[in-house]
């Protein structure tokens, strides 16, 4: 059985494999294991690979806009590919398809340094206080696992930064047993590269 | 504190409940349960709390992951 046919839904089509988290979670890293895995992946390329995602973004562009936005119809166009969604515009994603969503945990002392390192190469200003922050963020993935089990076309799974980086063959192993069983996982543990785990917890930041 | 609001019962662990008994009392509380509805309602407003989506957007923004 196929990947597409195993996860069909008549109803809503093929689900979409949404790749998500907090900016700084390892979102792309799951997306570059994604499409070792066999996946083909919705981007559009236009951000390009720069010093704090040496190996590219997988993003699509238009994702951006989706809170504002009032034409959701192209997501449809994902049904069966990987899209990259932040948590917070999960809340935004229609209802007329099925997600099945790889949610990004990593330490958010590490998200919040890693994230103002980007601020700053981005040059932008950014006064935002990191406890805030960590307060603010806290409350919101709350909401997102709250969001995950309300909305009946979501199915959600968890998987950590460091616990991939540490033994990448046990997260394409869960990845895998999660989108069905089809991917392949050697190609998807050799994706992932320790030595872009730079904002380590407790480091200088 | 209940109003003419309706309730529903929630179960929660024995031993959790002697403690929220012992500390309600303790800090002046007419009851256990409106210890805990108090402290609830207190913990909701961190979720329905829309100024941390303005913080969040802001960053994000900056960030450059949503226009």
């Amino acid at each position: 059985m196929s990947f597409l046919s195993s996860l069909f839904k008549p109803k809503l089509g093929a689900p979409l494999v949404i790749v998500s988290g907090l900016p700084r979670s390892g979102t792309s890293m799951m997306m570059k294991m994604l499409e070792a895995g066999g996946l083909p992946i919705m981007t559009d390329s236009i951000r390009t690979a720069d010093i704090d995602n040496p190996k590219g973004y997988y993003e699509y562009e238009r994702v951006k806009d989706l809170e504002k936005e009032a034409d959701k119809s192209y997501i449809k166009e994902g049904r069966g590919k990987v899209l990259k969604v932040i948590s917070f515009l999960l809340k935004d994603l229609p209802d007329d398809n099925a997600y099945k969503i790889i949610f990004m945990r990593r330490d958010l002392n590490e998200v919040i340094a890693s994230q103002n390192k980007m601020i700053k190469h981005r040059g932008e200003t950014d006064e935002s206080d990191d406890r805030m922050m960590i307060d603010a963020y806290m409350n919101h993935l709350a909401a997102v696992r709250i969001l995950s089990r309300k909305r009946p076309n979501f199915e959600m799974v968890e998987i950590r930064y460091d616990t991939t980086v540490k033994d990448p063959k046990e997260a394409a192993r869960q990845v895998n047993v999660f989108l069905g069983g089809t991917l392949n996982e050697k190609a998807m543990g050799e994706m992932v590269d320790a030595d872009l785990y730079r904002n380590k917890k407790g480091a200088t930041v | 504190m209940f109003g003419f609001g309706k309730t529903v019962s929630v179960k929660i662990d024995k031993d959790l409940h002697a403690r929220v008994t012992k500390v309600a009392d303790v800090a002046g509380y007419a009851t256990a349960e409106e210890f805990i509805q108090h402290i609830l309602e207190k913990e909701m407003l961190h979720f329905e709390d829309t100024k941390n989506d303005a913080d969040i957007r802001a960053k994000l923004k900056g960030l450059g992951y949503i226009s």
